[in-house]
This record gives structure tokens, C-alpha cells and sequence, in this order.
């Protein structure tokens, strides 16, 4: 390592860490953010707490659980405090059950597309000419492309999708959004002195990529990730809702296809109600999350009069 | 003209997109496990029939001359035969095309505009109640889950209600009687429309509001409302003339960038209203393994969205002088 | 009787930090026909006093002290609709062309339309499109770029069409803020000329505002120094160009080259402009002055009479400054 990416090392990351104080300070003073926050953790405890009851008796296992007493739809009981599906399983833990997968594939599929929207943004935006050229035709062409109904095209050719399988083309759709952004904001950082200092001290452009503009544009990736992560949910719902989730997992969306599948929807509320409630609900707060977040990155959305 | 020239350029990137889709569906058809002739030619038919559809289809040839084949039937406008409904696909699909237009272009003129005008108000009343519940209800509305917002909507407002018919897009009743006027059928549809249209609209006007509020107030502060004001125009002459049209112009874009989105939310809705549109088709052809008439729907579909594109481009060069000229 | 009258005039904007006073204790007044100018560096003020006048504060500006009588009323007593009614048709106001001060989705034209049926109603709007044309003639620009939009035009030709929007209605008085600021020499001349031309002519009163105090001086019947949100010397264009008695008008113009003369070395005014939320007690000019003594740090400053149209705004002069 040479020296001057030593300096220019150790400089960055006591900037990196003077913004996260900063940033911290800012978010905490908006109430979306708050609210966002406050209902995310709600969520991730119900995802936590998904382990408890098939563990409590087996029949509140949320696909296998076979209640003895009851096999209809049934309103909320002592027993069971949402009540149960057409087949007596619990509806509660299914709910549950839902946070976690939600968790997951939103979390997952951000997380892919983030990192390849943020490789393929920062590599156009540095490399430039061709490379940024081909690599920015192909995102627009992607863009185009409404992901539910390619995702249904799929199903039809390959069968059933797994739940990665899901996930891994969520991402693949949702990188072009995300590199647009990085991108744009690497062409910006591309000119700054520190980067052409490490040009000067011999760095190559991987290394360049890497060491230096990544730390300057993750902060932009990790906002554009809570965005993310409501568009993947959303996409699985969807595509759970139509029949073409994966049939062993029980997501919030494959809640709402059994209930609608069933004729269920008009005379079971606690059915119907729950899980649609929580994907919107899980919606909201990501979104109030990244508008906090965005308030914190951008200083120009900043309340006036908060600049010094 | 300037205009005609980026017209150009833009349909000839809708064509190369277009041409790239055809051909990657062509590939995937071919390499998915499982048979490709039987994603052509129903199983269910005679092997006399069978033998007749694969020349037909040049399914018997090498890869490169069953391309062009399928380029070839693609332009002719022959996409087989639904295994469903044993009809041309390409009859299915033109008949469910009109529909679809119908709801989806509506939904997002109407979202569009609504948006744009209330966004506007939220602007001008900014921090007060109107403004709070203006920006609250965009929010909670654009993020509810479409398809149970559907469901929502059916269970109270047909359902319990009984103001608006479960499903559908016509009554059988009202059709099939030949002494009922045209006028009454064109109000049938609208009648059935008009919950499939409020479960869209629902969801997307507010992401418009939203735009058009922070547009606006972006706008307010540009120079030429100072001199708007200095000329001693009034001030809802100067919001209305001169800072909501510039406002608008990011909701355009933004109409533009999300068309994919509400191209899914169009079939999710088609598919809970059973709506007979493009949508609702290719999901139900999907279901059940109708592979001609789904390959086809989603051709279609991609070429609605792709001209949807183009005419958004074309109408925010319309309305900003800056690309026109 | 004078056109303008600003009479001890004080402006100021709240925010977070504080109130920030722009302005303190402005007067000055402005006969019909003639042209004032106001120079200072950035932050004196000077474009705070244009808007005060035409009332064109922000929200969170405030105008707390003082009167401006034009044409022998006061416009702070006025309506804001009696006020509409006077921006553009007694006042009018013209941009630096580098602003955005046209709208970019609407052509020139229709714009100047606009700002003639604002004040005349009952106009037809053939008749208005033909004054446009005779504006546009009478700035020198050609006619068959009158339905374009702005971004069409070059910097010369929007500032040209910004001029010919001011003089739409008729206006008794303009206030120029910067208006050749963003352009090259060449055109800025041109320009000139054309405010100098129009001035005469049509016998407007003009207030203009620069930062370049040589064409102020060019312009301008009598010069107004402006630091720190006061008014520090007022006199004659002569008067003050030739005899400059307050020592940061001295400085301003010793850090200007002259083509003609001795070639001297450029001086330019070392230290900052003073904070506004918290003005010093005594003069403003105090610290950066090469001539300041005690009296000057501790007690405000008062106007010194040096010749009926020359006034300064300093402890040292007529005593010790100058002749």
C-alpha cells in the first residue's frame, strides 16, 4: 500500500464517520423516520417470534399444522387469536411466518440488486466510453421490462419457482434502477482531486473502483436499498398472490391467494385483513425509512434553516 | 424539426428492444426443459394435426431456420392456437387488446392528472392541514398492495354494498339483448370499469402527488416567478401559468419511468376483476400451460408498454420547448 | 417634487441564526428622468434595496422602519393589490440575463403579452403583440425571433428582452439589478448604451445596481456607495468619481484598473464585510479602515455634508480626509 493511499485511506474514513454521527443526528430529528423505524422493528420481532409457536404445539405449524379440533375457517379464538384458514391451520403463525420470509426476500433481493447496480454503475461511470455505453443500453432495456410478467413467463416455461429463484431475478431487474444513480454520482466523483492523486501514485482503475469510490457512493447504495426492498416484497406478493410463489414457503402474498383462491374473501376478514395490512403497512415503513434517509444524504431537503 | 428526429431515434430503440425481447423469448422457449414442440403444438391433437402445425412452424428444422420462421409468423400474425380456447391466438389477443387499453390508459391519465392537481394544492399549502393530509393519504395509498386493495374494494363496494358488479366488464343480460342501445352498453362497461379504475388510480395518483408537490416547491423558488411576480401578476396566475407547468414535467417523466410498474399493477387488476383484457390473459394462459397464447400475450404486452414509452417521450417533448426546438 | 423619496429605510430577513440587517437607515431621493446608481460589494445590500422598493420581499424578509414615498405616496402603506397594480406600470424591474427571469416554457413574446394585458385589461391582444414589436425595435432586436423561446436566445438578446418586458408598460421608474453582470465587454457596452439611450428618450427614471462602480459612473447622474447594508456616500456622479471622500469608496476605486494615467498597483480592501445579526455598535467600515480611530470603532457614524448634493457617512471626513 503506498502512502498515498494510506493518507487518503485514513482521511476517508474519518469523514465516513463524521457523516454517520451527523447523519444519525439529522435522521433522528424526523418523524417518518421514527415511525419508519418503530414499525420495522415491530415487523423484524414478528419475524423473530415466527419460531414460537410450532414450537408451542405442532398444530400451529403455519403450512403442516393440523389442528384436530378444527378444519374450516374459523374467526380469531383463545386458541387461535386470528383464527384459521380453510384448512384449520393457524393464521397467526402463517402471519408470522410471513414477516420472516418478507424479511428475506426484501432484504436478499435489495441486497443483490444493490450490489450489482453499484458494481455495474461505478464501473460505466468510471470506465466510461463503450463499456458505460453497452452497460447503460442494456439497463435502459431492462427497465422496460414490467418484472412480474416476465417473472410469470418463467414460471410457465421452468414450473414452479423456487423462492431464490424468485429472488435472484428481482434483483436482476431491479440492479438497472440503482446504477443509473451510482453511476451518475461516480461521474461526478471521477474528477475530484483524491482520485486523481491515487491515479498519480499508480493505482489502477480496480483499485481506484474499489478503494475509493465505493466508500463515496455506498452511502447512495445503501438508501436506494431500502427502496429496494419494498419492490422485491412487493413483486414476491404478487407473484405468490397469482399461484406462482414457491409452494413451500408461506409468504403474505400466498396467504392472500389461498384466501381469494377459496372464496373466502367475502366472509373471512381475519383472514383477509391480516397479511394485506402487513405488506402495506411493511411498505410504508420502508419507504418512510429511505425518505428519512434521503433527508439525511441529500442537505438540500433538509428543513431550512437546519444548514450551518 | 428537431421533434421529428428524436421521434426517430426513439422508435428505432423501441424496435432494436423489441426485436432483442422476440428473440430472447424465442431462445428461452427453446431451451426450457421439457419438449419445445410441445410448447407449440397442443398434445391433445391429432398426430395428423400435430404434423400439419410443425411444418407450419418449422419445428422440425435447425434452430437458425425456425428463427426465421418465427420472425416470419410473428410479422404474419400467426401465433398457432390456443390449447384453452382452440382459437387463433391472434384473435384472442386482438379481442382482449381494446380492452385493456381502455382501462390501463385511462387509469394513468386519470392518476396523471389528478395527481398533477392535487399535488399542486399540497404545494400551495404547504405545512398547513391540507397539505398534511394531502401528503398522508398519497402515502398510505401508494403503498397498499394492489391486488387486496381489489379485493378490498369488491368486498365492500360489490359485495356488502352492492353498487358495483363483482367481475367482469359487461353484463351478459345487457349484450346479448339486441333491443338495448349502444349508449347503455358503452354505460354498462363504464359501470363495471369503474372499481378495476379506482384500485388503480388508488395506487398511483399518489406517487404523482408526491412528485408534483416537491416539484412545485422546487419551481416556486426558480427566478422567473420572481419576475412573474415583479410584473404584478396574480399570484394564482403565476402558480397556475407559470410554475405548474414546469412542475409537471418531472411527473411526465416519472408517468414514463414507471410504466413496467403499472403495466403489473394493470394485469394484477385485470386478473382480480376479471377483467378480459391482455393481462388477465396471459396470467390465466400461464396457468394453464397455454403456452401459443401466452408467448403471444406477452409480446403484446411488451409492445403496449414500449409505445406507452415512446408516447410519454413524445408528449414531454411536446410540452417542453427546450427539446422541441 | 422628487419621483422617489426613500426615507430612512431599514430592511432585514429572519433566520435561523437570527435577524440579519440588511438595510439600516437608507434615504436618498430620485428625480424624474434621472438615473441613480448604488454600488457595493455582495452582501451590502444593494439588491435588498431594489426589491424593498418594488415590495418584493421574501417571507422571510421584513421591511421595519421608514418610507418610500414614490410619485407622493408611500408604498408601504399600500394594499397588496394597490401594489400589484403599480409593479410593471409605474416600477418595473430588470434581471441579470444569467437568471432564469423568463419562463422557459413560454415564448418571449407572450410573456411581454402578458405583462401589457396584466395592466391594460381592455387591450386587444393583436394590439398588444404589435407594441411587442415596436419594443422589440426599440431594443434592437429582430423581429423574427419574437415568438422563440428564451433558451434560444444568447445572453445579449435575453437581457435586450428583459429590458423591452420592463419598458412594456410604461413604467415612470427602473430599477436594473446587474444587468450586464454576465456578459461579455462587448455586449455589456452595447447594452449600456441601450439602458443610456432608452433613459433619455423616454425619460425613465433608472436606479442601478452594480458592483462595478466604472459603469455606474457611466450611467449614472449620481452614484450611491453602499457597505454593509448603509449607505456610506452619496453625491454626483462627478462629486464622487473625482472626489471620493469615504474611504471605501477611495478603496473601491483605487482597486479598479484605468486605462488612462499612471499605472499604480491595484490595492485591494483587506478583512471581511461585518456580520449583519450582530452589526458593530460604531462604524462598519471601522476595522478594514486604514483611517479609523477610536471614535470610529465606538460611535455610530453620522452623515457629513460636504457639498449640497455630497454627503458621506464618516467620522474623518472634512476633517481630515481629502482636501
Amino acid at each position: 500500500m503506498t502512502t498515498a493511499d494510506t493518507g487518503i485511506e485514513l482521511s476517508e474514513r474519518l469523514q465516513w464517520m463524521n457523516r454517520l454521527i451527523e447523519g444519525w443526528s439529522i435522521y433522528k430529528k424526523n418523524l417518518l423516520g421514527k415511525i419508519g423505524i418503530i414499525l420495522l422493528v415491530l415487523f423484524a420481532l414478528m419475524a423473530l417470534c415466527s419460531f414460537i409457536p410450532p414450537l408451542l404445539d405442532p398444530m400451529y405449524q403455519p403450512m403442516a399444522g393440523v389442528d384436530p379440533e378444527i378444519s374450516t375457517a374459523t374467526g380469531p379464538s383463545t386458541r387461535h387469536w386470528l383464527g384459521t384458514d380453510f384448512m384449520g391451520r393457524d393464521i397467526l403463525s402463517q402471519l408470522l411466518t410471513g414477516a420472516r420470509i418478507a424479511f428475506m426476500v426484501g432484504v436478499s433481493a435489495a441486497f443483490m440488486s444493490v450490489f450489482l447496480g453499484t458494481a455495474i454503475g461505478m464501473i460505466a461511470g468510471y470506465v466510461g466510453k463503450f463499456m458505460d455505453t453497452l452497460l447503460m443500453r442494456l439497463a435502459d432495456m431492462i427497465m422496460v421490462m414490467p418484472a412480474l410478467l416476465v417473472l410469470l413467463m418463467l414460471a410457465a416455461l421452468f414450473g414452479q419457482l423456487s423462492i431464490w429463484f424468485i429472488v435472484f431475478f428481482i434483483a436482476l431487474f431491479r440492479w438497472p434502477g440503482v446504477s443509473r444513480v451510482i453511476r451518475a454520482q461516480t461521474l461526478s466523483l471521477k474528477h475530484r482531486p483524491f482520485i486523481e492523486a491515487a491515479k498519480v501514485a499508480g493505482a489502477s482503475n480496480l483499485r481506484i473502483i474499489f478503494r475509493h469510490i465505493m466508500p463515496n457512493v455506498l452511502p447512495l447504495s445503501f438508501l436506494y436499498m431500502t427502496f429496494q426492498v419494498t419492490s422485491a416484497i412487493i413483486i414476491e406478493a404478487a407473484l405468490a398472490f397469482l399461484g406462482f410463489g414457491d409452494p413451500g414457503t408461506v409468504s403474505w402474498g400466498m396467504m392472500l391467494q389461498w384466501v381469494w383462491k377459496t372464496g373466502h374473501m367475502f366472509r373471512a376478514p381475519y383472514w383477509l385483513l391480516p397479511p394485506g395490512i402487513c405488506i402495506s403497512l411493511i411498505t410504508l415503513s420502508f419507504y418512510m425509512l429511505g425518505r428519512a434517509m434521503d433527508e439525511v444524504l441529500d442537505p438540500r431537503l433538509r428543513k431550512e434553516g437546519e444548514t450551518d | 424539426m428537431e421533434l421529428w428526429r428524436y421521434i426517430s431515434r426513439r422508435l428505432f430503440q423501441i424496435v432494436v428492444i423489441f426485436f432483442v425481447i422476440l428473440t430472447v423469448l424465442f431462445l428461452l422457449f427453446r431451451l426450457a426443459p421439457g419438449d419445445p414442440v410441445s410448447r407449440m403444438v397442443d398434445p391433445n391433437l391429432t398426430p395428423e394435426d400435430a404434423a400439419l402445425l410443425i411444418q407450419e412452424f418449422g419445428l422440425d428444422q435447425p434452430i437458425w431456420m425456425q428463427y426465421l420462421y418465427y420472425l416470419k409468423n410473428f410479422f404474419t400474425g400467426h401465433f398457432g392456437f390456443s390449447f384453452h380456447y382452440g382459437q387463433p391466438v391472434v384473435q384472442i389477443i386482438g379481442d382482449r387488446l381494446p380492452n385493456t387499453i381502455m382501462l390501463f390508459t385511462t387509469s394513468i391519465i386519470l392518476s396523471a392528472l389528478v395527481g398533477i392537481f392535487l399535488g399542486k394544492i399540497a404545494s400551495w399549502n404547504k405545512g398547513k392541514k391540507m397539505d398534511t393530509s394531502l401528503t398522508l393519504g398519497a402515502l398510505v395509498t401508494h403503498t397498499l398492495f394492489l391486488p387486496w386493495l381489489a379485493l378490498i374494494l369488491i368486498w365492500v363496494f360489490a359485495y356488502k354494498m352492492g353498487w358495483f358488479p363483482i367481475t367482469g366488464m359487461i353484463s351478459d343480460e345487457v349484450w346479448i339483448d339486441p333491443e338495448i342501445g349502444l349508449w347503455t352498453k358503452g354505460l354498462d362497461i363504464l359501470h363495471h370499469m369503474v372499481l378495476p379504475l379506482a384500485t388503480l388510480f388508488l395506487i398511483h395518483f399518489g406517487s404523482y402527488l408526491l412528485i408534483m408537490r416537491s416539484s412545485m416547491l422546487d419551481t416556486l423558488k426558480e427566478d422567473y416567478i420572481l419576475t412573474g411576480r415583479a410584473k404584478g401578476l396574480p399570484e394564482k396566475v403565476i402558480r397556475n401559468h407559470h410554475a405548474a407547468p414546469n412542475a409537471a414535467l418531472p411527473v411526465v417523466t416519472s408517468v414514463g419511468l414507471s410504466l413496467a410498474f403499472s403495466i403489473n399493477g394493470g394485469a394484477l387488476t385485470e386478473t382480480v376483476f376479471t377483467w378480459p383484457g391482455i393481462g388477465r390473459e396471459l396470467v390465466f394462459s400461464v396457468s394453464h400451460n397455454d403456452y401459443p397464447l401466452a408467448q403471444a400475450s406477452f409480446l403484446l404486452i411488451a409492445i403496449v408498454v414500449l409505445l406507452s414509452n415512446l408516447v410519454v417521450d413524445i408528449l414531454y417533448a411536446y410540452l417542453d420547448p427546450r427539446i422541441r426546438y | 417634487m422628487a419621483l422617489l423619496v426613500v426615507d430612512n429605510l431599514s430592511v432585514g430577513y429572519q433566520g435561523q441564526k437570527g435577524y440579519l440587517q440588511a438595510l439600516e437607515g437608507i434615504s436618498f431621493s430620485l428625480e424624474a428622468g434621472k438615473s441613480l446608481g448604488f454600488v457595493g460589494e455582495s452582501g451590502c445590500g444593494k439588491t435588498t434595496l431594489g426589491m424593498a422598493v418594488m415590495r418584493l420581499m421574501p417571507s422571510n424578509g421584513f421591511i421595519r422602519n421608514g418610507r418610500i414615498i414614490f410619485d407622493g405616496e408611500d408604498l408601504l402603506e399600500k394594499t397588496d393589490e394597490e401594489m400589484r397594480r403599480i409593479r410593471w406600470q409605474k416600477i418595473a424591474m430588470i434581471f441579470q440575463s444569467a437568471m432564469n427571469a423568463l419562463n422557459p416554457v413560454h415564448r418571449v413574446c407572450n410573456q411581454i403579452v402578458e405583462a401589457i394585458v396584466t395592466h391594460s385589461p381592455l387591450i386587444d391582444k393583436k394590439e398588444a403583440y404589435e407594441q411587442v414589436r415596436d419594443l422589440f425595435q426599440l431594443v434592437g432586436l429582430p423581429e423574427n425571433r419574437i415568438r422563440d423561446y428564451p433558451h434560444q436566445y444568447s445572453g445579449g438578446m435575453k437581457q435586450r428582452a428583459i429590458i423591452a418586458m420592463a419598458l412594456a408598460c410604461n413604467p415612470q421608474l427602473i430599477i436594473a439589478d446587474e444587468p450586464t453582470t454576465a456578459l461579455d465587454v462587448i455586449v455589456q457596452d452595447q447594452i449600456l448604451d441601450e439602458i443610456k439611450n432608452i433613459q433619455t428618450e423616454l425619460n425613465i427614471s433608472v436606479i442601478y445596481i452594480s458592483h462595478d462602480i466604472s459603469i455606474v459612473a457611466d450611467v449614472c447622474h449620481h452614484i450611491g456607495v453602499m457597505y454593509a447594508g448603509q449607505l456610506v456616500e452619496y453625491g454626483a456622479r462627478e462629486e464622487v468619481f473625482n472626489n471620493p471622500m469615504h474611504p471605501y469608496t477611495r478603496a473601491l476605486l483605487s482597486s479598479y484598473p484605468t486605462l488612462t494615467g499612471e499605472k499604480s498597483h491595484l490595492m485591494p480592501i483587506p478583512g471581511e464585510a461585518p456580520n449583519l445579526i450582530n452589526p458593530p455598535s460604531g462604524c462598519r467600515f471601522s476595522d478594514r479602515c486604514a483611517e479609523a480611530r477610536e471614535t470610529c470603532r465606538r460611535n455610530h457614524s453620522v452623515w457629513l455634508e460636504l457639498a449640497p448634493t455630497h454627503k458621506v457617512l464618516c467620522h474623518q471626513c472634512g476633517k481630515n480626509c481629502g482636501q
